[in-house]
């Protein structure tokens, strides 16, 4: 097609699609009305389960399976991530790198902040079912945190202290303990993915069943699967050369 | 004993298969790997099997997590939903079996994500939610993009997972928004809840347009016209294997999808006749345009995927009747379709492993010394053109009885034959070198030559690679001659078109009503209808072969060219093509629907 037929063809189509979702949008009900069918029902179900933050208990127990099959996307991305950049057959990778210096400054805050960083990561995912947060937002906290020993220190100092084939399998073995939970739902409750464990007393940071278990899983799988991806696009940066 | 454990177990089997397989993956030699990842699709295989057994002629509800489908989720296995979940179970075990000596690198990359898939696809075709439904097409798509780019040496391998991402997720955009405006508007997400909140209030332009954006991503997976560009593209440069489980199920679940969110969600909502004759003739162009492109290729992998697009718009024209009957016959053809067209491309891999290259000119008379891999190629490609006794034969015969129109008989008759007698051509300049090499050099088609080798087996093709082959034609035969097959089928074709039974089924858990459906057979016409396909693609393969098209074959040249520079391989243009042909869908299904 010809720049200009292609720019027809997609103006006509968004001008179509635009009018059509413009006149949709003015039937959705007004914001800030009082008729909230899900909301009615969800919230009275996450406080009976001793989950003050909502929003997580929707999404690891109410539609866990949900969560399931996004944690098992975030999994196939990065596998998928990690084929795709993988040395081809005309790359090799270096084993030493150039490093430019780096300010004293910025060496000292990034080594005083990488174990904070790390305390919150594990904050966040632990206290999931309670305040805003979880598995999913606390592992990018880590993977990132962890990351603080690039910028701060070397290249050379991140691998050394990022054994990649271990949190290869951490991913895994997270990703595979959300399926397993809800197979063991299922042994000892009668159904898949039932919240099985006792709901404990509101507010305790041992509450709300396995809500806090799954948030873990999902914090080791996404922790280790955003330090695997983040490990294969470095590699590409840094080591991987074509081969003369 | 409840059955509802079933379903969530199939979903997990394969996930939990996959973990373990990534983390042994980072120790172990590679036959471990390969042992725990067939294994695992074994495993998959037998559980769907033992549903599809439990769930009889009814269907089989779960609530997740044991919430009411109003705050949960809720799965539901019926007939057809659990023979695609089987289906995509047998063609991943297959494929894997096939990948056992074919990729050279020993990365386990390959083993994860055709697992991963396999958990989606199964997800996909058992979830009664819509949300759940787009999680689980999200998935499917997560694992297939990197699957078509797998062979990265090439750029146009990265080229077309890429072209396959841009188009999937901008359909699974549209779908999101879609979903969005349903939960503004009802406050639910379970598919049964939104179809009991639509039920009596008649559709407006949201719900109209939610249903449009809803469908748009699962017709842009099913690679209906104009939404299905990048169909080709993927299969080009897709490992072999992995081209057999997406023209088999990933795509026919996209029609699965369309015609399951219609029925239970808008189906007393939207008249039934605004969207038969939109869905017929989105059916019946796409079928056409499959089959003349399926003519015009030389690329092998290409002219199998046209042939997979035109019957991708058969299976539509059979599910669009939205009858029982139809839905049956779609889905007999289906199975039928996944077995002889997967077959078909693994013996094309056959080709590219032995002789690193699929392209019809080039390959003239190479594919001699190929044993009984040429006759199977020539079977394969009767049988797609609807050989009675296939699979493939009876869903035709049984979806031309239900769409009843003379002209759509016409039309199945015509697409099968001209799919059929494409690969039958190709089976006989490469395997038997029939007829002159050709010497045509048309720019605007892609030749087959530059194709990245997959596998190296100068010597002997090894019995992992034939026997998938001879499974997979089996199946299809198998379809054809057991007559419980279709009994089945008929019998989950009756349930799927029934909305108020489905929501009844979920809301109170109440058990199918035992009026058997009408049984679907062999009958003398349906058989004379396969052997006059069969012929026609015989007739048109050696006509093609020896090259007699004369003036008709100069007519046509001009209007092939146009088609063929429309499929240009440019992202832009088929993002363009993708949001006028939703432009084109909203105008068709919101404009005759309004009160």
């Amino acid at each position: 097609m010809s720049r200009r037929l292609r720019l027809v063809v997609f103006g006509l189509g968004v001008s179509g699609i635009g009018v059509v979702f413009v006149l949709a949008a003015l039937l959705i009900p007004r914001f800030g009305g009082g008729d909230h069918p899900y909301r009615d029902l969800a919230v009275p179900a996450a406080v009976a389960r001793s989950a003050p933050n909502v929003v997580s208990a929707l999404n690891f127990d109410q539609r866990a399976l949900d969560t399931l099959g996004e944690e098992t996307i975030l999994l196939a991305s990065v596998v998928g991530a990690a084929a795709l950049l993988r040395p081809t057959t005309s790359e090799h990778e270096r084993s030493i790198v150039a490093e430019d210096r780096i300010l004293s400054a910025t060496t000292l805050l990034g080594y005083l902040l990488l174990p904070v960083t790390l305390l919150v990561g594990l904050d966040v995912v632990a206290h999931g079912h309670l305040t805003p947060g979880g598995g999913f937002q606390g592992g990018v906290v880590l993977a990132t945190g962890l990351h603080l020993l690039y910028v701060a220190g070397s290249y050379s100092t991140l691998v050394r202290l990022r054994p990649l084939t271990w949190y290869g399998i951490a991913e895994a073995l997270g990703a595979g303990a959300f399926a397993v939970l809800g197979v063991s739902g299922l042994v000892a409750a009668g159904g898949f993915l039932v919240n099985m464990l006792p709901y404990g007393r509101f507010g305790d940071l041992f509450s709300a069943g396995t809500v806090p278990l799954l948030n873990l899983a999902v914090g080791c799988e996404v922790a280790s699967g955003v330090i695997v991806l983040l490990a294969q696009f470095l590699a590409q940066a840094l080591t991987v050369r074509a081969t003369r | 004993m409840d059955p509802s454990w079933l379903p969530p177990t199939v979903i997990a089997i394969p996930l939990i298969g996959a973990c373990l397989v990534l983390a042994l993956a980072q120790h172990t030699p590679r036959l471990v790997v390969d042992v725990a990842a067939l294994v695992t699709a074994l495993f998959t295989v037998a559980g769907g099997a033992v549903l599809l057994v439990v769930v009889g002629a009814g269907r089989v509800v779960t609530r997740v997590g044991g919430w009411t489908p109003q705050i949960g989720i809720v799965l539901v296995a019926d007939p057809i939903g659990t023979a695609l979940a089987l289906l995509a179970a047998i063609l991943t075990a297959c494929a894997l079996l096939y990948t056992w000596r074919y990729f050279d690198s020993a990365e386990a990359h390959v083993h994860v994500l055709l697992l991963l898939f396999l958990a989606g696809m199964v997800g996909f075709a058992l979830t009664a939610d819509l949300f759940d439904l787009f999680v689980f097409f999200e998935l499917m798509g997560a694992a297939a993009y990197a699957l078509t780019g797998h062979k990265i040496e090439e750029p146009q391998a990265v080229h077309g997972g890429f072209a396959f991402g841009v188009v999937n997720s901008l359909g699974a955009y549209f779908s999101l928004t879609g979903i969005a405006l349903l939960y503004a508007r009802t406050g639910r997400l379970g598919l049964a809840p939104l179809g009991a909140a639509l039920t009596g209030r008649g559709a407006d332009v949201l719900v109209l347009a939610a249903m449009v954006l809803v469908l748009t991503g699962l017709l842009v997976k099913a690679a209906i016209v104009p939404f299905h560009f990048w169909l080709a593209d993927a299969h080009a440069v897709a490992p072999s294997p992995v081209c057999a489980l997406f023209s088999g199920v990933m795509a026919p679940l996209g029609l699965y999808g369309v015609v399951r969110v219609y029925v239970t969600v808008f189906g007393a909502a939207v008249p039934a006749v605004v969207a038969h004759r939109t869905l017929v003739g989105l059916g019946v162009v796409t079928a056409g345009l499959g089959a003349v492109m399926c003519l015009a290729q030389r690329h092998l992998k290409r002219m199998l995927a046209y042939s997979t697009i035109a019957h991708l718009g058969l299976f539509l024209v059979g599910m669009a009747t939205l009858s029982g009957q139809g839905m049956a016959g779609s889905m007999v053809y289906l199975l039928g379709h996944a077995g002889v067209k997967g077959a078909l491309f693994l013996l094309v891999g056959l080709l590219l492993a032995r002789h690193g290259n699929v392209d019809e000119v080039g390959l003239h008379g190479r594919g001699r010394a190929d044993g009984v891999a040429r006759w199977l190629f020539v079977l394969a490609a009767l049988a797609l053109a609807g050989l009675p006794p296939f699979g493939t034969g009876l869903g035709k015969a049984i979806s031309e009885e239900a769409a009843e129109r003379w002209w759509l008989v016409g039309i199945f008759v015509l697409v099968s034959a001209a799919t059929g007698g494409a690969a039958l051509r190709a089976g006989l300049r490469v395997h038997f070198g029939l007829g002159k090499p050709p010497t045509d050099a048309d720019p605007d088609t892609t030749s087959g030559e530059d194709e990245a080798q997959e596998g190296r087996f100068p010597a002997r093709i090894p019995m992992t690679m034939v026997v998938p082959v001879v499974v997979l034609l089996v199946g299809a035969v198998a379809i054809g001659v057991v007559p419980a097959v279709a009994d089945r089928l008929a019998e989950g074709g009756r349930l799927f078109v029934d909305q108020a039974g489905y929501l009844e089924a979920v809301t109170h858990g109440a058990a199918a009503t035992q009026t058997p459906a009408p049984a679907r057979w062999w009958t003398l016409s349906g058989v004379a209808l396969g052997v006059l396909s069969t012929a026609l693609a015989v007739t048109l393969a050696l006509l093609a072969v020896h090259g007699r098209f004369g003036w008709l074959g100069r007519l046509l040249d001009t209007p092939l060219r146009t088609l063929h520079r429309a499929h240009s391989g440019h992202v832009g243009d088929y993002v363009a093509w993708l949001l006028g042909g939703v432009a084109v869908l909203s105008g068709l299904l919101i404009l005759p629907a309004l009160p």
